[in-house]
């Protein structure tokens, strides 16, 4: 069984369910964002997003942020968590403007650490590759190129990541769909897990709500 | 709104805009009425000037009232179809409650002109809430019931061969209410990228306010069927003329209220092209006679609406009091005073600041851009919003820059005590009941910790004491990277500095916050009429009251 989860449904589940998981807001909207961007050309951000939350959840945040100081970039608790560091990593955007590429250590979902850097390539209309394994993943202003193993792009952990700006000039891929089709299974798991933030119901707040009027008028 | 200040035709405007601590009060927003840069009037001029065609393309509705329509606009590149299913509603399920589960009828905006195949996917989910999924070819979903007091009313006169009782009909504004009205990719509904480059389409919630512009004809469409099949050949159809002042009411909720919270950059889009609009006119150092003329039939309509806007929530009572003041007041002030005399329309306007209230103020501020079409229109080409660069952190920004900016633009958040239980009584959260935005007591209910960040006020001046005591490096990436609690809250300041209207300057968990300000200024927006509370959190509204029809606006389809 499958079901269609729109682009905004996509970053709106997923947002709660990085929250759910523990971020805070500003990076839970990264991570609602870098999975929305990933559904537009048809790439399993959402399902890939859901497994990464599921492994942070209970974790310090601590452990999962890199030291920006090392070279490459470390986390103290061994694996860099992709939305703290591609967010880190697009608020230094203006460095790799100037040329700077940066290097990480061993990174858990490098394709989600691909797509929250990416968003600031439509910011600075350039291009952001990011490269593990035997691929390379480049995000335009509103584009995608995807050179090398595609087999590499779901990896769940690399030893090694390098994020640059690039040259490119066309990409390969527009955004190529408004709707992903998800499996359903997998999409209850994220539905579940978005839900932890709704509060449940009580005496208190079913009288606040709504008119509490009939329609019948 | 970088364009609109481009080619902006009256440099001297800049010097007469209120500024975002005047007019960003929630006061101040709750009073707010439409104007012609509303976005119900911006889409309806297009389809007249684009020349669109309408035709109803279904009617298969039984004698009782039930069964489906279709209704199509033609523009010159696409068309849109209303799909509405009217259904047999038991009186004891009639719920204004968004989360209700049946209604009377059901619509959904199609992208195009439906098969038979289409019809029968949408009947079988359109009618349903949460459960019913719409696909990418439908831009919107909505429901609506009957106004009982008014459409049975309406029906026995028609099918007894009489008009309908004009107050009454009046008092009430419309035959049909929706509640929610879904577009961009709720329910599974299109993505906003699907319209967002069709002209047509691309400005604020036009695919939306399409379908409410249709499910008002069907309204009334249906009760003269319905009056036809019980009256036979002595049954009539409404007086075009009392036609015209039937609506479509809507009855909405918490759930619209963070929708201005969490789109800054949008909200400052609507009110920068309002208050520039206002400032254009205000800078105007003559009136002409036909301006004037035209501004006085403009005064004498609000007059009478406002004669017409009824309202038994204790709050509106009191605000439809003064406003029927103020408006005594502007009408000896139009007899008394020329507006032929340098710059008028500012002086009728600082008049209005020093002797009306904030709902006559605003009423004034609408009621200016009417005879200016050529000065304002324009500006609704700037309310649309990449949200998308307001999104993007300026990692390398200085913290000493990200203080300023706090310092000058948010004193109103920085002067609250948030300690204090009475400035943050509230909290904002999505009941898991409702699957909706709602407002909690933080100090009589639990779930303060699933709190939504909608107390902007409050999370800036934490940002500011966390900045203050700043060890932590000389830009904002290093800064959000230890404290990653504060990059919601950095965004939106950030983007303070290019958006100065982003920002709803009072404290929005405040025990005496009253989310129905939130609502009115977004439903002036639409182009709302008749605000009603039903208490401080819920309004009724009529929307398209004296619109023309589709078959009086556009020529008929072939």
């Amino acid at each position: 069984m499958s079901y269609n989860l729109t682009l905004a449904e996509t970053e709106s589940y997923l947002r709660k369910a990085a929250r759910a998981c523990g971020l805070d807001w500003g990076i839970a909207e990264e991570a609602g964002k870098a999975s929305r961007w990933l559904a537009a050309f048809n790439l399993p951000g959402a399902e890939t997003m859901l497994t990464h939350l599921q492994n942070l959840k209970g974790k310090e945040y601590r452990s999962f942020i890199p030291d920006c100081g090392a070279q490459p970039w470390q986390a103290s608790g061994g694996l860099l968590c992709p939305i703290i560091t591609g967010a880190a990593l697009a608020d230094r955007s203006a460095q790799m403007l100037k040329g700077m590429e940066f290097k990480l250590g061993s990174t858990a979902y490098p394709l989600l650490l691909a797509a929250t850097v990416g968003q600031a390539a439509r910011c600075h209309q350039t291009v952001f590759t990011t490269t593990w394994a035997g691929v390379r993943v480049s995000c335009f202003e509103n584009g995608l190129s995807i050179e090398g193993n595609r087999d590499d792009l779901l990896l769940a952990e690399v030893d090694a990541v390098s994020c640059y700006r690039d040259d490119l000039s066309t990409p390969q891929q527009l955004p190529s769909t408004l709707a992903y089709v998800i499996d359903s299974k997998i999409f209850k798991c994220i539905d579940e897990l978005a839900f932890q933030i709704y509060v449940p119901a009580t005496e208190e707040s079913r009288a606040g709500a709504g008119a509490g009027l009939t329609d019948n008028d | 709104m970088q364009d609109c200040a481009d080619n902006n035709p009256v440099p001297a405007a800049a010097g007469y805009r209120r500024p975002p601590e005047v007019v960003m009060r929630l006061a101040r927003m709750g009073s707010f009425h439409q104007t012609r840069l509303s976005f119900m009037r911006t889409l309806l001029r297009r389809l007249k000037s684009e020349d669109w065609k309408f035709k109803r393309n279904l009617w298969a509705i039984n004698e009782q009232g039930f069964g489906r329509a279709v209704y199509t606009v033609y523009g010159p590149e696409r068309s849109y179809s209303l799909v509405a299913f009217s259904h047999d509603l038991p009186d004891d399920m009639r719920s204004d409650r968004v989360i209700a589960t049946a209604w009377d009828a059901t619509f959904a905006l199609y992208d195009g002109i439906p098969s038979g195949t289409d019809l029968d996917r949408l009947e079988q989910n359109v009618p349903k809430q949460e459960a019913g999924r719409i696909s990418d070819s439908e831009l919107s979903l909505s429901r609506a019931n009957r106004s009982v007091r008014l459409w049975q009313h309406v029906i026995d006169s028609l099918s007894h061969g009489k008009q309908p009782d004009r107050d009454q009909l009046e008092a009430v504004g419309y035959l049909m209410r929706t509640t929610a009205v879904y577009g961009s990719g709720k329910f599974g509904a299109a993505d906003r990228l699907t319209i967002a480059q069709r002209p047509e389409l691309s400005g604020p919630f036009q695919a939306e306010l399409l379908s409410v512009w249709l499910t008002r004809a069907f309204s009334i469409d249906l009760v003269e069927h319905i009056a036809s099949a019980r009256g036979g050949e002595q049954a009539v159809t409404i007086d075009p003329e009392l036609r015209r002042r039937i609506g479509v009411g809507n009855s909405t909720g918490l759930g619209m209220a963070p929708f201005l919270i969490n789109h800054p950059a949008l909200l400052n889009n609507w009110m920068m092209a309002r208050e520039e609009a206002i400032a254009r006119v205000r800078s105007l150092s003559q009136a002409d006679p036909m301006a004037i003329d035209e501004f006085k039939q403009h005064f004498e309509h609000a007059r009478f609406n406002v004669s017409q806007w009824h309202s038994q929530h204790p709050i509106q009572i009191e605000k439809l009091k003064a406003l029927t003041s103020d408006l005594e007041q502007m009408a000896g002030y139009i007899g008394s005073e020329s507006l032929s005399d340098d710059h008028p329309w500012d002086r009728f306007y600082r008049w209005a600041e020093d002797n009306l209230s904030l709902e006559g103020q605003e009423q004034l501020a609408s009621l200016l851009l009417e005879p200016y079409a050529e000065l304002v229109d324009e500006l609704t080409q700037c309310m649309d919003a990449d949200e998308h660069l307001s999104f993007f952190v300026d990692g390398a920004m200085p913290l000493a820059r990200l203080r300023e900016i706090i310092e000058k633009q948010c004193e109103w958040a920085l002067k609250v005590d948030y300690d204090r239980p009475e400035n943050c009584a509230r909290f904002w959260y999505t009941s898991a009941e409702k699957l909706e935005p709602r407002v909690g007591e933080r100090l009589q209910e639990s779930g303060a910790e699933y709190e939504l960040p909608l107390g902007v006020g409050c999370d800036i001046k934490q940002l500011h004491v966390a900045l203050q005591a700043g060890s932590d490096g000389p830009t904002t990436a290093e800064f959000l990277l230890a404290h990653p609690e504060h990059r919601h809250t950095a965004r939106r300041v950030q983007n303070l500095a290019a958006c100065p209207y982003a920002e709803i300057q009072d404290n929005l968990i405040a025990a005496d916050m009253l989310p129905i300000d939130i609502l009115r200024c977004k439903l002036s927006f639409f182009g709302a009429t008749k605000f009603d509370p039903r208490s401080d959190r819920w309004v009724r509204i009529c929307m398209y009251q004296d619109a023309p029809f589709p078959h009086e606006l556009l020529a008929a389809a072939p």
